[in-house]
């Protein structure tokens, strides 16, 4: 079994930024500062994205329908969301981290890791390092961010919502250990509520718990995660900083305002989703070879269907003309509220996966 | 058993029959000539067990027999003969020897009970086509089956005989013709697919041939006869794929243009393309058709624009190039026209003109879907 004390030293920081989305439209608009607000989620059944630190003493959070928000905090203000706006601050921000590093995982627009054992300044504090960031961060861009700094990425996303917001929480290799036993099981990366409820089912609600268990018990109770239960608990966590951090897929849903129960009437949305697809996979520019359709139905039960073709596709008419062969495959369940489209097994995998990205083209047969 | 007969004209007889025999044959019977003499009527078959055709000759003679003689022996000699009458005599050592106005050869020949029974046809339906007409549905389609043991059914012809018409389909997966004569029909529903050799057989002979040809057929055979020739073949056997299913119905994007011109630009652009793939790609917008190939390995490119007649939405399509040049190579017409719907849909070439009253042709080919 690796042991802690055989694992190289490294200095890991996790920049996460205080509400982004609703911090951006504070810095934007003045009018907002100080104010409860929410990006997304106006309509009647959208969710929102994000909710200003004002907003969140009510209790309104993240992924929380607009709805139920507005129950919780009546003098809510909803904003519209500016996807580009926050990618413009994202990349600005992003140059910052790279003043410090090349080894730079975004993780999405607000939280990125950055391994600096080895940093551009030659630091040898990765403390340090993370204030003066967080500092650049608020000087160049107006904004506020949390981090946390340890010897991995688990223990790093961890710490930085130790002191959020616009606070930071180093855990030094001799804490890590002390550090993980007294930690809530929910506070764990990758324990979501699900797998929160069955630990507490299982007795373990801290990490001193969780380390008490045997690899065996684990494995068997949480599958392919029980590794990483164990060794995570055990401060181990060898995932590096990917600095190109591949998409796997690339998807666009929508959910309607209207529950709609017949296949003709989602062609139209079926169109649009598969405009804006191709839209984000122009951006990207990529493509790919398995089409998912997603149904989530009224009853919030969801259904995937997907097809892989033997090309590589990006253009709308093909990606709809799929999606509407998967819709038609079988007969709908209940109403629908919710569709979407995503492409995965996409043509950026690099040489070492595929060697045969030379073949260009591909001759179609007759569907015999 | 003794007969005489013209040089040029047994020879011009077993050339044709000699496209029957096999270069390499498991039975050695099969490289033979079978002669059977009637009195004056001399029938000669050749068989690939497959296939057996046979001719029968007028000779001059009064006598009976049943003899197989080597077919390459016979063919090769023949050949170096100016017309003259040839006497041929059976001897008793199992010989047959040939006299010429030059001298005098002999054969060994085997016993005609030997040569394999021609089928016969048991409750046969039949109809009767033009020579010529058959030779056109043969070489309009033969092109586009397949060679795939796999999939036997697309090595052949499939003949779809009815009340109305006779339509003749072949297609190998990737491109497929549809040849329909609304001029000729058959007394009754039929189906069958026939082996691409006989049928190159028959194309050859029968080519602006105005003969009337009987087709009789059952479950597993098909006989062609005409004038003094017979042609008995086996039926491929299994199901032909339901080709109709695969003509897309709607086809929104349509492209006019001079065949010879698509033909001639495809052919230059062609040499241009990716050796592998031999892949072409159709831009067309507007009343352009702009034609372009590339091998990205050797930096070889080609492009070329040609005015057409297009009514739909822009399109970018690749193709198979050879699958482009032989299907217009082989249709007739002035312009043709190309109906498409997707990028990875087939798109339909279909001749303007041409034509002749009665026939239709259509032809499907898949595109080469493009990465780029």
């Amino acid at each position: 079994m690796t042991d802690l004390k055989d694992i190289p030293l490294r200095k890991i920081i996790h920049v996460d930024m205080d509400a982004f989305y609703a911090s951006v439209e504070q810095l934007d608009n003045p009018d907002l500062r100080g104010l409860p607000i929410a990006v997304g989620g106006g309509g009647t059944r959208g969710v929102i994205s994000a909710a200003s630190y004002e907003a969140r003493k009510f209790g309104v959070r993240s992924a929380m329908s607009g709805v139920l928000a507005r129950q919780k905090c009546r003098d809510l203000i909803f904003v519209k969301t500016r996807f580009d706006r926050y990618k413009e601050i994202s990349k600005q921000i992003r140059a910052i981290f790279f003043d410090y590093t090349d080894l730079v995982e975004p993780l999405s627009l607000d939280e990125a890791y950055l391994d600096v054992t080895q940093n551009k300044k030659g630091h040898p504090s990765a403390s340090m390092l993370a204030e003066e960031i967080r500092q650049r961060i608020f000087d160049e861009v107006g904004l506020t961010a949390s981090a946390g700094i340890s010897i991995n990425k688990f223990i790093a996303k961890v710490a930085s919502d130790y002191n959020k917001p616009n606070g930071q929480k180093t855990v030094n290799p001799e804490e890590v250990l002390d550090f993980l036993e007294a930690l809530d099981i929910r506070k764990f990366y990758g324990v979501g509520k699900v797998t929160a409820e069955k630990m507490y089912q299982l007795g373990i609600f801290t990490g001193k718990d969780l380390k008490d268990q045997t690899l065996d018990f684990l494995n068997e109770r949480f599958g392919k995660s029980g590794q990483f239960y164990y060794n995570v608990v055990r401060g181990i966590h060898l995932s590096e900083v990917k600095p190109n951090r591949i998409a796997k897929s690339v998807g666009a849903e929508r959910t309607f305002s209207n529950n709609l129960t017949s296949e003709i009437f989602m062609l139209e949305k079926l169109d649009h989703i598969a405009e804006e697809l191709e839209r984000r996979l122009k951006n990207y520019s990529i493509a790919g070879k398995t089409i998912t359709l997603k149904i989530k139905y009224s009853d919030f039960t969801t259904q995937t269907r997907s097809k892989t073709l033997s090309y590589f596709v990006s253009a709308k008419s093909l990606i709809f003309e799929t999606a509407k062969e998967l819709l038609y495959q079988e007969k709908l369940k209940n109403s629908v509220r919710l569709l979407g489209i995503s492409l995965a097994n996409l043509n950026t995998k690099k040489g070492t996966e595929k060697p045969d990205k030379k073949v260009v083209s591909v001759q179609l047969k007759f569907d015999f | 058993m003794k007969f005489i007969v013209s040089s040029t004209y047994l020879l011009k007889h077993l050339q044709v029959l000699g496209g029957v025999i096999n270069n390499s044959n498991t039975l050695p019977i099969l490289d033979n000539f079978l002669f059977e003499l009637d009195n004056s009527s001399l029938k000669v078959s050749a068989s690939d067990l497959e296939t057996t055709m046979s001719s029968v000759l007028e000779v001059e003679s009064d006598a009976t027999g049943n003899i197989a003689v080597p077919a390459r022996l016979l063919l090769d000699t023949l050949k170096t003969f100016p017309e003259q009458p040839l006497t041929f005599v059976v001897q008793d050592n199992n010989t047959i020897e040939i006299s010429s106005n030059h001298g005098k050869y002999a054969v060994a020949y085997a016993d005609g009970a030997e040569f394999p029974k021609t089928v016969t046809l048991d409750n046969p339906s039949s109809t009767t086509i033009v020579g010529d007409v058959l030779a056109t549905a043969i070489s309009k389609t033969i092109f586009a089956a397949g060679n795939d043991d796999l999939r036997p059914v697309m090595s052949g012809v499939f003949f779809q005989f009815s009340p109305q018409n006779l339509t003749f389909v072949a297609t190998d997966a990737h491109k497929l013709v549809k040849y329909t004569r609304d001029d000729i029909a058959a007394s009754e529903v039929a189906e069958f697919i026939m082996p691409k050799k006989p049928l190159n057989l028959l194309k050859s002979i029968l080519a602006g041939n105005d003969v009337e040809v009987k087709v009789e057929y059952n479950d597993s055979n098909c006989k062609f006869s005409f004038e003094n020739t017979e042609l008995v073949s086996r039926l491929i056997d299994g199901k032909y794929p339901n080709y109709e299913a695969v003509i897309p119905k709607e086809n929104p994007n349509k492209l006019t243009v001079e065949r010879n011109q698509f033909l001639n630009s495809s052919r230059r652009v062609s040499i241009f393309s990716n050796k592998t793939t031999h892949q072409l790609r159709l831009k067309i917008a507007g009343a352009e058709l702009n034609i372009s190939a590339e091998d990205i390995d050797y930096s070889n490119k080609a492009e070329e624009r040609l005015n057409c007649d297009y009514q739909g939405d822009d399109i970018q399509i690749g193709f198979n190039s050879r699958f482009l040049i032989e299907m217009l190579n082989n249709l007739n017409a002035n312009d043709v026209q190309l109906e498409m719907s997707l990028p990875n849909r087939a798109g339909i070439l279909t001749p303007i003109d041409g034509l002749d009253e009665g026939e239709q042709i259509t032809m499907l080919v898949m595109p080469v879907m493009l990465n780029n």
